[in-house]
């Protein structure tokens, strides 16, 4: 096993590179616990030394994907590959690998730097050279000071930022991340994410970050993967999966997106909704969405919701009293616009999806 | 509570520390009478005869050390076996815990004496393969007098009725999983884990488990008599029919080393156990309580040395 002694020096930065990140790959993997399958047929290829994150619901396999990358969990089938190396068959012990749980899970017997020791004592990396890692990775995560404290003197944040700190001494291979901002509250949450992000890449660390906050996933990741129901539906660069969602759950689950039924002729030069024979469901962002006032629009507004620069403006059948769709304006654009005014919807660029109503089962447009 | 307590009348106060006055008059009644015999004369002068003959006889020196010994030894097996096998209940096989938790409690249910007879028989019936069989020189290595294990082996079970709920309280305030994972992500194999965070944060329960087995296997007499090992209580016994007044000093001198263990016992579950977990720090003294004070209860019954 190598030690932090005959990795390179500390760069300019303080912060020491990985030497050789390694790839992740997973082969056809089944998991099913007693009866009920979690994984079929999953497949992921991650690029050495990116950051992926994992997107989706409660419940669609993102932790039990983690846990089978590192060691904790058996696989039905399939194989998984780190480096090119098949890993199934090695214990979490000998993966080499980083990972920061949804709970810390700080030891609170040792204080914060033998936290962040742990590894590299187990390594048998000797005294001075765990000494100058844990110090630099202290100032890293900016823990500067913090040292001689134990689990329970610091806040959630600061446990959190130890447990990475924790996951990045032993320099692994691979660090897992699960859900490890969402205990926290929106200011630490975003201060945090960015320095996981920078140390990820000051590091070159291959990453995979999973949560269920899409703001998060797609400003930390190189790719993101959303998931569902235990297999990929997308896994894209953030603004692709955004901007051109493969599914429609993508496009659902990604963002706020409006449904609407449209012909099979109809273009975007056209108005909403084009009689007859609705047999396509187009995806539109709201900020894609130009509405006008008009007597005889077939839309009617039901409210709005000031957010600062953009007003969102929700909107209605007439004679229906619920919102279906809405639309991203600029504040000042909106301001002449009262609930229950009739205008008239028309897109302004091609469609973020376009499905087979079929395709589409779901939410009705 | 205190608070509540401090604020209330002096009578509520009074009648607080009744039930404490009323035990501690209870026990210490006779320990302070045979305080008393042990360094007085019936005229009232001051003696330490009972004190020099024990140490004159010199025979006082294998019994006392064939006890520490056993002793010591149950203190290790004990937390060396229950340790590892609460805790791998508690993450690989958590509905055994109640099995666990009902075989722990059966030497509180069963008497002493019943234990006694049911390993006589066994010895006898390995006795009974004849002379150089194996059976007959297990049951030889099992009652020698340098080592008796079979004494060892009596201990560690009479104790764990108590050890197992302390252990099995300071263990279930844990995240084990968590910790584990977390600790072999980490590099650390089983028994790595167990050592550097798994123990540490059951120190208390750990820590009362040693003090106990210690106290419970160095005044334990009812068995060692009826096995004919010659251990610290059962010197005493014999002793009592040659030097009565030194056999009741070493009786004090015994009760007062097991009240110490004890003592040690009950301050190690609570302030070790006072841990700084965000999780546990309010459940473990609840937790610890009722092992503790069962175990005093239980010792009344060892001390009835006579
Ligand atoms: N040990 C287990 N035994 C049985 N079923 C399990 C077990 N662990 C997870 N599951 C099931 O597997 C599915 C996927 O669980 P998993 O924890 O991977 O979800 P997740 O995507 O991480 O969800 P969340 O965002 O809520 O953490 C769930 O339906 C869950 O009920
Ligand atoms: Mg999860």
């Amino acid at each position: 096993m190598t030690t932090a002694d005959n990795r390179p020096r500390p760069s300019r930065s303080g912060i020491e590179h990985t030497d050789e990140p390694e790839a992740v790959r997973f082969e056809h993997v089944n998991k099913s616990y007693g009866g009920t399958e979690v994984l079929n047929d999953f497949n992921i290829d991650i690029e050495a030394g990116s950051m992926v994150s994992f997107l989706g619901p409660s419940g669609c396999g993102k932790t039990t994907t983690l846990r089978i990358l590192a060691g904790f969990e058996p696989v039905n089938g399939g194989d998984v590959l780190v480096g090119g190396e098949s890993v199934l068959k090695l214990p979490p012990n000998s993966r080499d690998m980083g990972m920061v749980f949804q709970s810390y899970s700080l030891f609170p017997n040792l204080g914060v730097s033998d936290n962040i020791e742990y590894g590299l004592r187990i390594r048998k990396v000797d005294a001075g050279a765990r000494r100058r890692r844990t110090e630099e990775l202290l100032e890293i995560c900016g823990l500067t000071g913090m040292g001689a404290r134990f689990p329970h003197q610091l806040s959630g944040g600061q446990q959190q930022r130890v447990a990475l700190a924790r996951a990045l001494a032993t320099q692994p291979k691979v660090l897992l991340l699960d859900e490890p901002l969402s205990a926290l509250d929106a200011s630490v949450r975003s201060s945090l994410r960015d320095e996981i992000r920078r140390v990820q890449q000051a590091l070159g660390t291959t990453t995979v970050f999973i949560t269920h906050d899409q703001g998060e996933a797609l400003a930390i990741a190189d790719r993101v993967a959303v998931m569902n129901d235990g297999r990929i539906e997308q896994y894209s660069a953030p603004h692709e999966v955004y901007s051109s969602p493969a599914t429609a759950f993508v496009a659902r689950f990604v963002g706020s997106i409006n449904e609407f039924a449209v012909g099979q002729d109809w273009t975007i030069r056209d108005r909403l909704p084009i009689e007859p024979a609705p047999d396509h469901t187009v995806f539109v962002r709201p900020e894609n969405l130009s509405i006008t006032s008009a007597a005889d629009g077939f839309l009617e507004v039901k409210h709005s919701t000031y957010t600062g620069e953009r007003t969102m403006v929700h909107l209605g059948l007439p004679g229906d009293h619920k919102a279906r769709w809405a639309a991203s304006l600029a504040s000042v654009d909106a301001d002449d616009l009262r609930p229950g005014m009739r205008i008239d919807a028309s897109v302004t660029a091609e469609p973020a999806l376009r499905l087979d109503r079929n395709d589409a089962e779901g939410v009705p447009a | 509570m205190a608070e509540h307590l401090n604020s209330s009348p002096r009578m509520k106060r009074f009648l607080a520390w009744l039930p404490l006055a009323a035990l501690a008059i209870f026990i210490l009644t006779p320990l302070l009478s045979s305080l008393i015999y042990s360094f007085f004369r019936a005229d009232g002068s001051f003696t330490t005869s009972g004190l020099t003959g024990l140490a004159d006889s010199g025979k006082i020196v294998a019994p006392l050390m064939r006890s520490l010994v056993v002793s010591v030894l149950a203190a290790v097996i004990l937390v060396v076996t229950l340790v590892p096998a609460v805790v791998a209940v508690h993450l690989w096989a958590p509905r055994l815990r109640s099995v666990l938790s009902i075989l722990c409690t059966l030497p509180l249910v069963v008497p002493a004496i019943a234990i006694v007879a049911g390993l006589s028989a066994v010895l006898r019936s390995l006795a009974a393969q004849g002379r150089g069989s194996l059976g007959m020189q297990l049951n030889t290595m099992l009652q020698s007098q340098d080592l008796p294990l079979v004494l060892v082996g009596t201990y560690v079970i009479l104790c764990l009725p108590f050890t197992f709920r302390s252990i099995d309280a300071g263990l279930s305030t844990l995240p084990l999983r968590t910790l584990f994972e977390s600790s072999s992500i980490l590099g650390a194999g089983l028994g790595t884990t167990l050592r550097r965070v798994i123990i540490p944060n059951i120190r208390g329960p750990v820590m009362f488990s040693v003090f106990f087995t210690f106290a419970l296997s160095i005044a334990e007499y009812t068995v060692a008599a009826t096995l004919s090992i010659n251990t610290l209580p059962v010197f005493l016994n014999t002793l009592s029919s040659t030097n009565f007044r030194g056999s009741i000093t070493l009786s004090v001198l015994l009760n007062l080393t097991t009240w110490l263990l004890l003592a040690a016992a009950t301050v190690s579950a609570s302030r070790f156990g006072h841990r700084p977990s965000a999780v546990s720090e309010h459940d473990e003294p609840e937790a610890d309580e009722p092992a503790v004070s069962q175990a005093a209860g239980a010792f009344r019954k060892d001390d009835e040395t006579p």
